[in-house]
This record gives C-alpha cells, sequence and structure tokens, in this order.
C-alpha cells in the first residue's frame, strides 16, 4: 500500500514537469496545425542554456528556466519566420519532414557548439529528499513540479485574460475569422511557436538538477512528449495537462506491477488503445 | 568509365553517362594516397549519442600514431608513416558497414580500428572478415569472439567476464574489511553491453552462493529512475551493482542518495569510469567503486601524454584503441608486410610488448585462435580526489580499498 | 508525355540500371551504396501504397521491416530454413501485423495516424529487445556464414545482391503501379480526394485502406529478409529504428515526390547518396558537421518544394520549354 502511494506520489511529481514540455507542443498543433518533431530538440537547448547559466553565471537552474524561455522564445521566433511560416499551407507531410530537418539540424549543431559529454549541474538541494512518514518526497522533482506549476498557471492566465491571449485562441479556432477581426494572423503563429518552444525550454531548464544534458537528450522525451498530447488531445492545454498527469502514473504504476524495462510498453499499448477508442484524446473535442 | 567506351550509344546517352560519371566520381576509388604510408582505417561513432566516447577513442589513437609517426614510423617498410583514415559510424550498423566499405574500397586500408560500441564492431567484422582484413577493437560482447572469426583482435577481456569480475573481486574486498556479502541487487540498461554484463554478475553471484535480491533492466535512455530506487530500497541488498553509461549513473547515484540508500555502488565501468561522472556528483563520487578495462594509472608515464595534449585523464576507451593502434604498427613491424594474410598472421603470432601494450593488465597483448586477448584482467578502481585508483587485484593495485558497508 | 517515349525512357533506364555495376568494382563501396539506393527505393515504393495512395502518413513502417527480418533470420538460426522459404512466412507475419494495427487505427486522420504508428514501431522494438529467448534481445542476432550462393541467399560480392535488391524494387513498383491503376488505385484516390463522397457511392474506406495497409506491410517485411542477409547482423535498435527505417523510407517518398511511381525512386538516389557524401566529407572533420549538412540539405528541399523533387524537375522541364 505505501509503495503504491509512494509511486503515485512519484509520477504525479514527474507527470507535472512532462506537463509544461508537452504544452508547447499542443499550443503549437492548437494554433498552427503543424505537429512539431523537433520539439525536444528546444528541450535540449533549455537544458543547455540553464547549464551555461550555471556554470558561467552561477545561477541556479530553477532561476535560470525565465532566461531559458526567453532564449528559446527568441530563437522559436527566427525559426518560425525562417522556415515554418513557409510550408503553413503545404501538404501535412512536408510540415512533418520539415521538423524533422530541423530535428537532425539543431542535435548535431548542439554537438559541433556544445560537444558530446553529458553536461550536469550541482545544486544543494539534488541529493535531499522530505519525509513524510514512510514517503519521501525527492525535493528536485517538488522543485520542478511547483516550478511546473507555477508556469502553467501564468499560461493559463495569459491565455485566458490577456487581449493577446484571446487573440491566438481565437486564431486556433477560426483562422478567417480572427483575420475578420483585424488580428494579424502571421504574428499569432509566430508568437504561438516561439511561446511553445519556450515553455518546452523552461521545462528543460527545471528539470537539469535531477537530470543530465547532451546533444541527443531529445531523443528520450520525443515519443513521451507525443503520447502525452495525444492522450490528452491534440491542440488541448487543458488536455496535456491531463496527459502530463496519466504519463507520469502510467510509468510509475506499470513500475509496481511488471518490471521496469516493460515501462514504455505499458504506455505505448495505454496509447494506441486511447488512440483506438477516444481519438480525440481524453479531454479533446473531436476534430 | 568503361560504361562510356561501349559500343552503339547514342550521343545523348554517352552525355547522360558523362554526367553519371561525374556524379560518381566521390564514389571511386582514390588510390593516390601518399608513398610511404600506411592507411589505417579507424570507424568509430562521431555523432549520435555515444559520440562522446567517439571522440575520445579517437583522441587516443591519435596520440598513438603521432607517437609512432614520431618515431620514425614502420621501420621494416622504410620508415612509412601511418596515416589514419577517420570516419564516423554514427550509431547506426548499416552507416557503420557503409563505411567500412568505403574504407577498404577507396583507401585501401590495411586494417580497421574501432568501433567502440560493440553492435557496431559486430555489423563492421561481417565485411572485414568475408575480405579478410584484420578489425582491432575494445567492445567486448561476448559474440565478437565469439563467433569463430579470424581477422577479429579484441585487446580487452570479454563482456561475461567482467561483470564476473565486478562481482567476483567486489566479494573480496568486502571480504578483506570483514563484510560478507549475502544479498545483492543488479541493475542494468537492456541493451547489448548491459544485459550480457549482467549475465557474468549473475553467474558470478550463484557460484559464490550469493543471492540476487533484486535483478532488473530498465530502458536505455530512462527518464524517471524513481521506481527502480524505490525497488532497490525495499530489496535489503547489501550492495548494488549498476550497469549503465553516465546519464543513469549520475541519476542512480543521486537518487540513492536522496532516499538515504547508503550501501556500497559499484559500477560497470562505462559511465563510472569517466572525468564527467565525479564532475557531475561531487563529493558523492567519491569512494565509489567500479570494475574497469584497464586504468591510467597503472602506466602513468604513457597516459600523461595524452592528458597533457587533451586536458582530461586518459579514459580506458582512449588507452585501449591506443593499445590497438600500438598493436597493429608492431605486427606490421613484424610482418614487414601489409599483405593481409601476413598481418593476420603476425597478429595471432605475436606477443607484443612495446609502446602502449604496457599499459594493459600483464604488461602485453597476446591473441588466441579466436582474437581473444588472453592477458587482459578486468581492474577495480575506485574515486579518490577526482582521480581513479586501481584497488583490485592486489598484484597491480595503487592503494588499498577502501569499503564502507 | 507521350507512351511511345515514356516507354523509351524506362527500357533506357533499366538498361542503365543492369549496366552500371559492371563499371563498378564487385566487392565495393560504389556497389554497395546502389544496393541501399534499391533496397530504400523499394521499402520507399512499399511505403507509398499506405502514405501515397491511401494518404495515410505511417511512421510505424519499421514494424513490418523488422517482423521480416527477424522471421527469417530466426527460422535460418533455429531451424536451418534457407531465406527465400523463410521470407514468406515472414512476409504473411508483416501483413497480419499490418492488418492487426490497421484495425484501430486505419479510421485515424493524419496527424493521429502518424502518431499511432510510430508507437507501434516503438511497440515492436521493445517486445524484440524484451523477448530475448527468440530474438537475441539487445545482442542482436546473426546470419550465421555459410558457402555463399544464391540457394543460401549470401554472396561474397555485392553485384549478386545488387541485381536481387533491383529486382526487389521492380517488383514492389510493378505492385504499386498495379495498384494504382486497378479498382483498389481508384477507390483510394476517391477516398484521398472526398472521403465522405467516397464512401456515398459505395467504397468501404476502412477495409480499402486496410487492403492497401496489408500489401504494404507484407512487402515491406519481405525487403527486411533481403536487409538481413545483405547486412549479416542487426538488432532491435536497427531494424525497428524510428530515424533509420520509419522516418527514412518516408522521407525518401516525400523529397521525391509522394503517391507517384516514380518519385520514391528519385528519392532514394537523391537522398542516400548526399547522406553518404556527407559522411565521406565531413566526417573526419568536426563531429556531427555531416549530419548537420544532411539536414540542412533536407530543408532546403522541402522549402523549395513542399510537393517534393519530382515536382522541381517537372518546373524545370516546363521552365526550359518556355524559354
Amino acid at each position: 500500500m505505501i509503495a503504491a502511494i509512494q509511486a503515485l506520489l512519484d509520477g504525479l511529481m514527474i507527470g507535472g514537469v512532462y506537463a509544461v514540455i508537452s504544452i508547447g507542443l499542443t499550443l503549437v498543433f492548437g494554433v498552427m496545425g503543424i505537429v512539431n518533431f523537433a520539439q525536444a530538440e528546444f528541450l535540449m537547448l533549455g537544458m543547455f542554456t540553464a547549464y551555461y547559466a550555471w556554470a558561467w553565471l552561477g545561477l541556479d537552474p530553477l532561476i535560470a528556466a525565465p532566461l531559458a524561455f526567453a532564449v528559446v522564445f527568441v530563437l522559436g521566433a527566427a525559426v518560425h519566420h525562417l522556415m515554418i511560416r513557409r510550408v503553413l499551407k503545404a501538404p501535412e507531410v512536408a510540415q512533418v519532414f520539415l521538423t524533422v530537418g530541423l530535428l537532425i539540424v539543431l542535435e548535431n549543431a548542439a554537438l559541433l557548439m556544445f560537444g558530446s559529454g553529458f553536461k550536469s549541474v550541482a545544486t544543494s538541494y539534488q541529493t535531499s529528499a522530505l519525509h513524510l512518514g514512510p514517503l519521501f518526497i525527492s525535493v528536485p522533482y517538488l522543485a520542478a513540479f511547483l516550478m511546473s506549476v507555477a508556469c502553467g498557471a501564468v499560461l493559463w492566465l495569459f491565455l485566458e485574460r490577456s487581449w493577446f491571449g484571446r487573440a491566438m485562441r481565437a486564431t486556433a479556432q477560426n483562422p478567417m475569422a480572427a483575420k475578420l477581426m483585424g488580428i494579424d494572423s502571421d504574428r499569432m503563429h509566430r508568437t504561438a511557436f516561439a511561446l511553445g518552444v519556450g515553455l518546452t525550454a523552461f521545462g528543460g531548464a527545471v528539470i537539469l538538477p535531477y537530470l543530465t544534458v547532451s546533444p541527443t537528450v531529445g531523443d528520450q522525451f520525443v515519443v513521451l512528449m507525443f503520447t502525452v498530447v495525444v492522450l490528452g488531445g491534440l491542440g488541448s492545454v487543458a488536455g496535456a495537462v491531463v496527459g502530463g498527469l496519466a504519463v507520469g502514473i502510467i510509468q510509475s504504476i506499470s513500475g509496481l506491477l511488471f518490471p521496469i524495462q516493460m515501462q514504455n510498453l505499458v504506455l505505448f499499448v495505454v496509447f494506441i488503445f486511447v488512440l483506438a477508442i477516444r481519438p480525440e484524446g481524453l479531454l479533446g473535442r473531436a476534430r | 568509365m568503361t560504361t562510356q567506351r561501349k559500343a552503339g550509344l547514342g550521343r545523348r546517352s554517352t552525355l547522360k553517362l558523362g554526367v553519371a560519371g561525374a556524379l560518381a566520381a566521390p564514389f571511386l576509388s582514390q588510390r593516390a594516397h601518399a608513398a610511404g604510408s600506411v592507411n589505417v582505417g579507424v570507424i568509430l561513432p562521431l555523432s549520435g549519442a555515444n559520440a562522446q566516447f567517439g571522440i575520445n577513442a579517437r583522441n587516443g589513437i591519435q596520440l598513438a600514431a603521432d607517437q609512432i609517426n614520431a618515431a620514425g614510423g614502420i621501420k621494416s617498410l622504410g620508415g612509412a608513416k601511418i596515416n589514419l583514415i577517420v570516419a564516423d559510424s554514427t550509431s547506426t550498423p548499416t552507416t557503420a558497414v557503409n563505411v567500412a566499405q568505403r574504407l577498404l574500397t577507396q583507401n585501401d586500408v590495411v586494417a580497421i580500428l574501432g568501433a567502440f560500441v560493440s553492435t557496431l564492431t559486430i555489423a563492421i567484422s561481417e565485411v572485414t572478415e568475408r575480405r579478410g582484413i584484420p578489425l582491432l577493437t575494445m567492445s567486448f560482447a561476448d559474440q565478437i569472439t565469439g563467433r569463430g572469426f579470424e581477422n577479429i583482435f579484441q585487446v580487452v577481456a570479454k563482456a561475461s567476464v567482467i561483470g564476473k569480475a565486478q562481482f567476483d573481486d567486489t566479494l573480496a574486498i568486502a571480504a578483506a574489511s570483514g563484510q560478507k556479502l549475502e544479498r545483492i541487487a543488479i541493475m542494468y540498461e537492456d541493451t547489448a553491453y548491459g544485459t550480457s554484463q549482467a549475465g557474468g554478475l549473475r553467474t558470478g553471484a550463484k557460484n559464490a552462493g550469493v543471492q540476487v535480491v533484486m535483478d532488473e533492466a530498465y530502458p536505455l535512455g530512462i527518464t524517471d529512475i524513481t521506481p527502480l530506487i524505490n525497488k532497490l530500497r525495499s530489496s535489503g541488498a547489501q550492495a548494488v551493482f549498476p550497469v549503465s553509461y553516465l546519464n543513469d549513473s549520475l541519476l542512480i547515484i543521486r537518487a540513492m542518495r536522496q532516499q538515504g540508500i547508503t550501501i556500497p555502488a559499484i559500477g560497470g565501468a562505462a559511465g563510472y569510469v569517466i572525468p564527467d561522472f565525479a564532475k557531475g556528483l561531487g563529493e558523492y563520487a567519491e569512494g565509489v567503486l567500479s570494475i574497469n578495462l584497464s586504468n591510467y594509472d597503472l602506466a602513468p608515464n604513457l597516459t600523461k601524454a595524452f592528458s597533457d595534449r587533451f586536458g582530461y585523464f586518459m579514459v580506458h576507451e582512449a588507452l585501449e584503441h591506443a593499445v590497438c593502434m600500438s598493436v597493429l604498427a608492431q605486427a606490421i613491424e613484424n610482418a614487414k608486410s601489409t599483405e593481409p594474410d601476413k598481418l593476420r598472421a603476425a597478429l595471432h603470432a605475436g606477443k607484443f610488448t612495446n609502446g602502449w601494450c604496457a599499459a594493459m593488465t600483464g604488461g602485453a597483448v597476446q591473441f588466441d585462435s579466436t582474437g581473444l586477448n588472453t592477458l587482459s584482467v578486468p581492474v577495480m578502481v575506485q574515486w579518490r580526489n577526482n582521480e581513479l585508483v586501481t584497488v583490485w587485484p592486489a598484484d597491480v593495485a595503487k592503494a588499498k580499498p577502501v569499503w564502507k558497508s | 508525355m507521350k507512351p511511345a517515349l515514356k516507354y523509351a525512357l524506362i527500357a533506357l533506364a533499366l538498361a542503365v540500371a543492369v549496366a552500371v555495376p559492371f563499371g563498378l568494382e564487385p566487392r565495393g563501396y560504389a556497389t554497395r551504396i546502389l544496393c541501399l539506393v534499391l533496397l530504400f527505393a523499394a521499402m520507399a515504393q512499399a511505403w507509398n501504397i499506405v502514405g501515397g495512395l491511401a494518404n495515410q502518413m505511417s511512421l510505424g513502417h519499421a514494424a513490418f521491416f523488422g517482423i521480416g527480418a527477424y522471421g527469417s533470420t530466426i527460422l535460418l538460426v533455429k531451424y536451418g530454413i534457407s531465406p527465400w522459404l523463410g521470407l514468406l512466412p515472414g512476409m504473411a507475419a508483416g501483413g497480419v501485423a499490418a492488418w492487426l494495427i490497421s484495425l484501430p487505427t486505419m479510421r485515424l486522420r493524419g496527424h493521429y495516424f502518424a502518431l499511432a504508428t510510430l508507437a507501434f514501431g516503438e511497440v515492436m522494438r521493445l517486445v524484440a529487445n524484451t523477448w530475448g529467448g527468440l530474438t537475441g534481445g539487445p545482442s542482436g542476432i546473426s546470419v550465421p556464414f555459410s558457402k555463399p550462393g544464391l540457394a543460401v541467399f549470401q554472396f561474397k560480392d555485392m553485384r549478386p545482391y545488387y541485381f536481387l535488391m533491383l529486382a526487389a524494387l521492380l517488383v514492389v513498383t510493378a505492385i504499386f503501379a498495379g495498384i494504382r491503376h486497378s479498382k483498389l488505385g481508384y477507390r483510394l484516390r476517391a477516398i484521398r480526394e472526398n472521403p465522405s463522397a467516397a464512401e456515398a457511392i459505395g467504397v468501404d474506406t476502412t477495409r480499402t485502406k486496410i487492403i492497401a495497409a496489408v500489401v504494404s506491410g507484407a512487402l515491406m517485411a519481405g525487403l527486411g529478409t533481403f536487409y538481413a542477409q545483405f547486412q549479416f547482423f542487426f538488432d532491435p535498435d536497427t531494424v525497428f529504428s524510428i530515424p533509420a527505417i520509419s522516418v527514412r523510407v518516408a522521407m525518401i517518398a516525400i523529397v521525391g515526390g509522394v503517391g507517384t511511381t516514380i518519385g520514391p525512386i528519385v528519392g532514394a538516389l537523391f537522398l542516400i547518396p548526399i547522406e553518404e557524401l556527407a559522411n565521406q566529407t565531413f566526417s573526419d572533420q568536426a563531429a556531427g558537421l555531416s549530419q548537420l549538412v544532411f539536414g540542412l540539405l533536407l530543408i532546403v528541399v522541402i522549402l523549395a518544394e513542399p510537393r517534393g523533387l519530382l515536382e522541381i524537375g517537372r518546373r524545370l522541364w516546363r521552365w526550359r520549354g518556355r524559354t
């Protein structure tokens, strides 16, 4: 019983982080209809930004997370301007493979710039845990979880309350009508893409205290992120939160019932099953 | 282009073939290499997830080759210089075989060194074996020397032997400090390296009558290590044997500290014996034991050249690849030829003691009929002040092991 | 294009394809690269049946490829069955797997289908990795060394492989072209143009697409056997790879021209040599440079013409006609 509660707790915390890194992916799809296969590379760039902020400036990754967001936000706007906006009307396959090309470029550019080593930060709270009776709460997990919750709350306020956020949602729901209302759709797309990759980078920074970063770290997350957003419903921000928590908990609980080697197997089988019976995702609206 | 000379083709198709020829030109042989040099192929993963190890290995080979050339090259071939042809295998066996084929066809390499990752090495060996060209490696999956191939030469021990040594040495070290190990945990990444070395650990435990209370594989690139550590905590093991690369090794040690698990962790080389391990863990690295295939402190006079040039201590894959290079040069020297048959015979016949071979355990390299270096014995190393110190077996140890139960 | 000219061009291309290996060193590198060009062209062509005709972007075709590779190799290693015979159960297994995964996923559209198949490929990789008793697990599986010959599907030189790969490509291309011009092809096209209209005139859309998927999966599995006998050693990460198989075959078809008969061939002729050239030119320089150049080229092609190289060629042709 204790083991089950512990697993649930661990799954919840890691799931919160999965949610934040995946929100960007679902946001980009929701607003512009593009599935960005290179999304996880922006996670890697966020981790590297936080790493260098720690190595050169002595900043804790949790404090450097907004910096990682800002750096990748600017980069994302540039990527959108140079590439993504040119394929918005192209066939789906061309969009997918443009982002696959971007994935290859970013991963190898990082290899050239940052070297191939695994880099990690050393922080004071890295190896500490809170004890709640028989339960353990890892402090770096908790910190990442809380940062993710804060980030999600700010995003929610932005999308719900600000004019810009509402305009962005309007563009997602009905691009034509939004245009008629005088909303500059190119600007919306650029902002959505930049915001999307920036959020993922933010998530990368907050998980750095308990992970390591290398140019190929994105490979570990790419399929996972897709699972999260599809479970929640592609394009749904609230869905990504539900999907993230679901993936975290499935991973954690399956570790109790099956060999840990089967962790991802269980996850993908659940994923295909959910798609088969409810393709719009757990929360998504039918498309 | 022979096709161009065929009669009966119209002007236009000849033109087409000419264009095709021009496009194909880079794929045709470039035999015009410098006179008086010996081309040696180096195939390593220089991009992708294993790039770091590939680059370390390349540095080791480069150093050894430069030293050989500076000392006058291959004397029995009139001072011929070693000319390295380096190629990126990426992480894909298909590409590894492509580049092997390329080096053999276009660069006339006399031998190939590489490719760190066992599956890449096995894939390349399928080509070198059919072409009769020697392949020297420090990959150590059991299949490499287990298929009866004649052209493969492995300078280190086999994975199952390394895994068994990881267990046996630990048992001996613990016994020397007065602890009798009864329950152990094994956790390993589900790759060729992890599974075969875990097999050796299991054999060791079985032979010694020690109970394996946890035996868990986990997916490579695991993003959340907690379930594994939760299992470890409730297993009641007295020591844990993790077999993993750097990323996972940092996660495992940190998560153990978080949960207050203080049992010794005895690493399975790879992620536990590189400078980044100590850099990433700081004080928590101190005292961690790991098995290793060789260690730089066994020949400080040789390995200092590496740290001087590249700025970090000579990691084992760099050292062993330098040994591959050195063995090859000595074999060419003995064979007085680069003919594949003579070279193979020289590699099988000799006991190589010069150059970098002195850095190996046993002080030399000698291959049996399967191509395995029979003299290589794994060593146990321990982190002390950001350096790796050899602590076992006693006859080569530089210091006494410290065991904290 | 006039039919006569078309047939003449096809005949010329075939003649060149047959002649080329005689101009090259039989054991050499260039022949091997051409073998890979042919193999990947055939794989992309098999993908094209689902991706092009049925318009379902599969990112999990490595699943069928791996099933074929493992199927024939396991039969060979455990029971000594010739790969030529092992080819058939492998293809059957590939077809069945395609049928099974299509049942729940074929009604999914666009990105959902792509992601579901991506996950299916991963499931197969994980199964092969975990089920070590059958597959050899992560350590991989080797085709046993035997005396070369056609009967055992092993050759010392590259040239026989070249002709086998060429034959495979021709067979797959013929099947593709056959389907395209058959009733099935017309139904698939109707579904692609307007699914609801197709259903209104009585086309069972899901069933039609599943038939296409089964044919595609079986062919892909057959090519997996060819790969196994060509490469001699593979592991789950290789044959069930997302980047090296699933994404690459789709990429080849797309860069060439998706849904067309010669698109996959053009794509393979372009991408495979380019990747090799990049590796050859840059890999002894900085690590990662060759892959970087390859990725940049891919982006440039797609930005220049999202419908692929064939479309670029067509545009150049028209432009030439004007001047």
